[in-house]
């Protein structure tokens, strides 16, 4: 095994297997689940089973059948019909009704029905008295129809070129561009801080006098990048993984999610954006490490750099509006903005061929310059003891 | 043909003149002292001979020539600030920076459980390196800069930490090394290490040579025209002798006229009934040699 590849070995094990590491890498997914639990939790806590009572005076509901079981963790509610509202009032009085309905005489052409309730109905009670009555009005009619007239209408829009579309089914597609971003853009802000903390652990506690015997600082820093990119791998692998898994079985409760599709082009555009870009920000964490003495110090700069890789973000509306503005094209070509801006724009246009050249050609140019930066940072400030070197003294003309 | 050859170095770091015109030679086999104050240049020397800063001007022959990649396999380093990983255990440490010294895992892992037991780290090859003691952490760079037998070991003050007992281990693994072939530059304090193991030294400050050849030679050049006698009896006013002073405790120093002869101060004492229980000429000890040089070089320059 070369040298180059021990040093991406060492380096990948010795990260992957820290409990630090392992607990930002679960605690997403944790979340996630955190956060489902918590949901079901509410809506179960949430959705009352007292039954609702209701008074027919329009005669509708002479043969009445029970709504459609919600969708689980969302609990039941019976609907009980009175003959008057007086005892439907003293049920409710009783604590045995959530509340109850007084379904007028003229309903098929008023559409007016009285509710009654001494605490608020929620809002998963009142859709399944909703759903009671749609049921109960359409129990004649065919089942298309039925479904045709609860479901209402879904608009597909199309792109010129048919090449893409969005719908109320499948508007998933236009978000899972910018969560892909966001995933992306965290990981490598992630990895590459580990990267810097180990060249500045390594200057710290004096390693590096006995790696740069040992190695060339090129196999030192191209082994330290390598091993930052499998971690980073590694992280959006998991997070990947649990994601699909929460899609697999959200889907079944969610319909929305079975619409979700990975189109081929969309995807091949965020990975040539992001592979470059993650080489990028890799080459100036290294090359902050190699600079600073200290890792705190460090942490400060490397907030320099988050803040415009996270600019976008903040412009999100003005790129949901007008994913093609001057400013939203401006930014897809500032490397720092770049990864960001591609990801918030391509879910909602299709972004010109010439520009995804031209942002990917400005990123791979940026991620060699940020490389040989922090070749020569590295070779620069590898020795600098408690002190930090200069931006200045790296673009001078200074040996090496 | 000498394994490490520094020819009129020098390197400065903005207007520090770290080193300036160096030279020196150090053949194969021999144990060479690099000698120094604080902040002389002797750690940037080393650097320069390593690679790690290019000089301004001059050149280094490291091993037959510049130096490469694959040399790097054939050196063996121990920087002052010693400097291995933390946070990982002790063997695992070691057998990875072997590995980057061209050693398989396998050779690697055999020759480093040999070390461990040799220098008693056995029973702690499974501590996180911090969690060793200094002295321990200072045999654990030992074990890293010779597991690959390196045919130059460079090793910059290889007794700071150590007790009595492990001094002297490292003090024969030291002459092991050379007895070997192993040619070692080492850089020290320690004067009576440097007496007692080095065959030739270069002495710099300011990042100027001050001293440079073989040790016998260079204290034969400091030698004075004295003798140092030991007697319990009250030393006589003997002709030719410009004047005595105490040596230590029980010896006493006796300066000599140009013209006296060392033999002729010996017969003297005998013909006066002195009881002579030591007899020697004086040579200073490189302690001796080390502050006058330095501290004649820093009043003429006026650097210190």
């Amino acid at each position: 095994m070369s040298k180059f590849w021990r040093i991406a070995l060492h380096e990948y094990t010795r990260h992957v297997f820290r409990r630090r590491f392992l607990l930002a890498l679960f605690s997403v997914p944790l979340l996630m689940v955190f956060m489902v639990v918590l949901i079901i939790v509410i809506i179960r806590l949430e959705s009352n089973p007292t039954p609702i009572g209701y008074i027919d005076q329009s005669g509708l509901l002479a043969n009445a059948i029970a709504q459609p079981a919600p969708k689980w963790p969302e609990r039941f509610v019976p609907m009980t019909a009175y003959p008057d509202e007086a005892s439907a009032k003293a049920d409710l009085e009783a604590g045995k009704l959530q509340g109850y309905y007084i379904i007028h005489e003229d309903y098929l052409q008023s559409g007016v029905a009285d509710q009654v309730f001494l605490k608020e109905i929620n809002g998963m009670a009142v859709q399944q008295f909703d759903s009671f009555l749609t049921t109960n009005l359409l129990s004649d009619r065919p089942a298309e129809i039925t479904n045709r007239i609860v479901n209402g209408s879904n608009i597909v829009v199309q792109s010129v070129d048919k090449s893409r579309e969005a719908s109320k089914d499948n508007f998933i597609n236009i978000l899972l561009p910018i969560l892909a971003g966001v995933l992306f853009i965290v990981g490598m802000s992630t990895s590459s801080g580990y990267l810097m903390q180990t060249v500045v652990e390594e200057k710290e506690n004096r390693t590096m006098e006995i790696m740069v015997t040992s190695v060339s600082p090129g196999q030192l820093m191209s082994g330290k990048v390598i091993a930052d990119i499998a971690i980073g791998a590694t992280q959006l692998l998991v997070w990947a993984l649990f994601i699909i898994l929460a899609l697999v079985i959200g889907k079944s409760y969610f319909p929305f999610l079975g619409g979700l599709k990975f189109p081929g082009e969309m995807v091949g555009v965020i990975i040539a954006v992001m592979v470059p870009a993650f080489i990028m920000i890799s080459g100036l964490m290294a090359a902050v490490g190699a600079t600073v003495s200290e890792a705190s110090e460090g942490q400060q700069i490397m907030g320099l750099f988050t803040i415009p890789i996270w600019l976008p973000y903040i412009f999100i509306m003005l790129f949901i509006e007008n994913p093609n503005s001057p400013l939203a094209i401006a930014l897809s070509f500032f490397p720092l903005t770049a990864p960001m801006s591609i990801a918030l724009r391509i879910g909602f246009t299709t972004i010109p061929a010439w520009q995804v050249i031209v942002c990917v050609s400005i990123l791979v140019l940026s991620a060699i310059g940020a490389v040989w930066l922090a070749g020569r940072a590295f070779r620069l400030g590898m020795l600098r003891y408690g002190q930090r070197l200069r931006w200045a003294e790296i673009f001078s003309r200074q040996r090496v | 043909m000498p394994t490490v050859e520094l020819s009129h170095i020098t390197k400065s770091f903005g207007s520090l003149k770290a080193v300036d015109d160096v030279s020196f030679d150090v053949e194969k086999g021999e144990i060479f002292g690099l000698l120094g104050p604080n902040g002389a240049g002797k750690t940037t020397a080393i650097r320069v001979l390593l690679d790690i800063f290019k000089p301004d001007d001059g050149r280094v022959s490291i091993l037959g020539g510049a130096m490469t990649e694959a040399k790097k396999d054939h050196i063996g380093y121990m920087p002052e600030e010693r400097g291995l990983y933390q946070d990982i255990p002790l063997d695992r440490c070691l057998v990875y920076l072997g590995t980057l010294k061209g050693l398989s895992q396998a050779e690697a892992q055999s020759r480093i459980a040999r070390y461990l037991d040799r220098f008693d780290l056995e029973s702690s090859r499974r501590k996180k390196v911090k969690e060793l003691s200094k002295g321990m952490q200072q045999k654990a760079q030992l074990i890293t800069t010779l597991v690959h037998e390196p045919d130059l070991v460079i090793i910059d003050e290889p007794f700071s930490g150590l007790d009595p007992i492990n001094t002297q281990m490292v003090k024969d693994l030291l002459r092991e090394q050379r007895d070997k072939g192993v040619t070692i530059l080492m850089s020290t304090h320690q004067m009576h290490q440097v007496e007692e193991l080095c065959d030739r030294i270069v002495l710099i400050d300011h990042g100027r040579t001050l001293l440079y050849g073989g040790l016998e030679d260079i204290r034969r050049q400091f030698s004075g025209h004295a003798v140092i006698v030991r007697t319990p009896n009250i030393l006589p006013t003997l002709p030719g002798v410009e004047h005595v002073e105490q040596h230590n405790s029980s010896a006493h120093r006796l300066n000599l006229a140009p013209s006296t002869n060392t033999q002729d101060v010996l017969r003297m004492l005998v013909e006066r009934g002195i009881q002579v229980d030591q007899f020697e000429i004086a040579t200073p000890t490189l302690d001796e040699i080390f502050i006058n040089v330095v501290q004649k070089y820093d009043q003429e320059t006026g650097e210190r």
